[in-house]
């Protein structure tokens, strides 16, 4: 599965659901994604990445690349429902430590 | 927008604070994983799946994890072997402090090609299947079932992921490397007779006897192994099936057109020589032969 994106503003908060796998090819599409949330004024932005099934380390940089910068203006990128791989990924690259997890995501969905 | 959102933007959850979070659905596979990771088999293992690895700092990471979360949802007794052919950029390094202890290290100090790191991985594998996958997961770990299947139930030896059979899903592969494998499939067909549409796609399964069989032989070091291990196959009267696998073309790779068409034509006239002076005979035949049974 190619990837899907989906992102919605609500306020000073940001939701974007990504599925499929979230690969190089895949990366600039979601970097864009989140990056224009960023510059539209969004603090904290909400990532579902439940429907994930693969994410591979230029994945993981964009990741940290926009959690570092909405951390500089006071908001966070938060993971929202990483899938079991993504889950196992974060850990095995030690950056489950380096980002916040929560379990509830955003009400938009992809791919229905 | 859900509250759960709205409630993050007040910026009141940190990295420090928030403890994971996990889906009920999630615990029992998070859980086998960390058993896995954490409990020696103690015996040998059901499922091995060999990974090659040369200089993967950046890829194996993401693929150890893709592949043990996947696993292990599977089948509760498996290895995970990486056999590392020589990198110089610490891959084995960051192989072996994860401390995943169901996970094995093969090195090798020199690198001797993608054939001689698959050999070295299979031969130290304990399974009664053994799967041999790329380290860049263009071919999804997901689709190990479709292979695992048909050698399971004893309707093949060997079960062969393929880019060129009905119902293959493949994505990215540029044009360039589509024209080069037609070209060599139909060197291959014409050469040796095999009508594997793709020798060459890097997740294949093994049964054990078929595994010990091929391996004990073969002597291709280079990319061209996989073609060697079919042709064998072939000569030994094993039963090999292509399955339809999803691939997605992986970037980093590092084929180059004209320098490894160039090696695959004189590794065809290696397996033409070793066919001759009789190198591809079945060990198990030989032994056999000298036990007088």
């Amino acid at each position: 599965m190619h990837l899907e994106i989906q992102s919605e503003r609500n306020g000073s908060g940001g939701s974007v659901v990504v599925a499929g796998r979230f690969d190089a090819h895949e990366s600039e599409p979601v970097l864009t994604s989140l990056t224009a949330l960023l510059a539209d004024g969004v603090l904290t932005i909400g990532l579902d990445l439940s429907r994930v099934d693969f994410i591979d380390s230029t994945g993981l940089a964009v990741l940290t690349r926009v959690m570092k910068r909405a951390r500089e203006s006071g908001g966070d990128l938060v993971l929202v429902a990483p899938s079991t791989p993504v889950r196992v990924i974060l850990e095995l690259t030690a950056l489950d430590k380096a980002f916040v997890v929560s379990e509830v995501g955003p009400d938009i969905a992809v791919g229905h | 927008m859900s509250a759960a959102v709205n409630r993050l933007d007040g910026g009141e959850v940190s990295a420090e604070t928030a403890p994971p979070v996990y889906l009920p659905s999630q615990l029992d596979q998070l859980e086998r994983y960390r058993q896995w990771a954490t409990t020696p088999l103690k015996v040998d293992p059901v499922l091995s799946v060999v990974i090659p690895a040369y200089n993967e700092t950046q890829r194996i990471l993401p693929t150890i994890g893709a592949v043990v979360s996947h696993v292990c949802s599977l089948e509760p007794s498996w290895e995970l072997i990486i056999s590392d052919d020589g990198s110089s950029d610490g891959t084995r390094r960051i192989v072996r402090e994860l401390g995943l202890v169901n996970l094995k290290v093969i090195e090798t100090p020199t690198n001797t090609g993608k054939g001689g790191a698959v050999r070295r991985g299979v031969q130290a594998a304990r399974g009664e299947f053994i799967l041999f996958a790329d380290a860049d997961q263009a071919t999804p770990i997901e689709q190990l079932e479709l292979l695992l299947g048909p050698v399971k139930t004893g309707e093949a030896d060997i079960a062969v992921g393929s880019r060129r059979a009905g119902g293959a899903d493949v994505r990215g592969r540029s044009l360039g490397r589509r024209i080069l494998s037609d070209g060599l499939r139909r060197l291959v067909k014409l050469g040796f007779g095999l009508s594997h549409g793709d020798t060459q796609c890097g997740f294949k399964l093994f049964s054990r006897d078929a595994a010990e069989r091929l391996f004990a032989v073969q002597r291709i070091d280079g990319f061209s192994f996989d073609l060697e291990l079919l042709y064998i196959a072939s000569r030994l009267g094993l039963r090999v099936v292509d399955v339809p696998v999803r691939w997605f073309d992986s970037p980093g790779s590092t084929v180059n057109g004209g320098r490894d068409t160039l090696l695959f034509l004189v590794d065809l006239g290696r397996i033409r020589l070793n066919e001759a002076l009789g190198r591809y005979r079945d060990p198990g035949h030989c032994r056999r032969n000298r036990e007088g049974t």
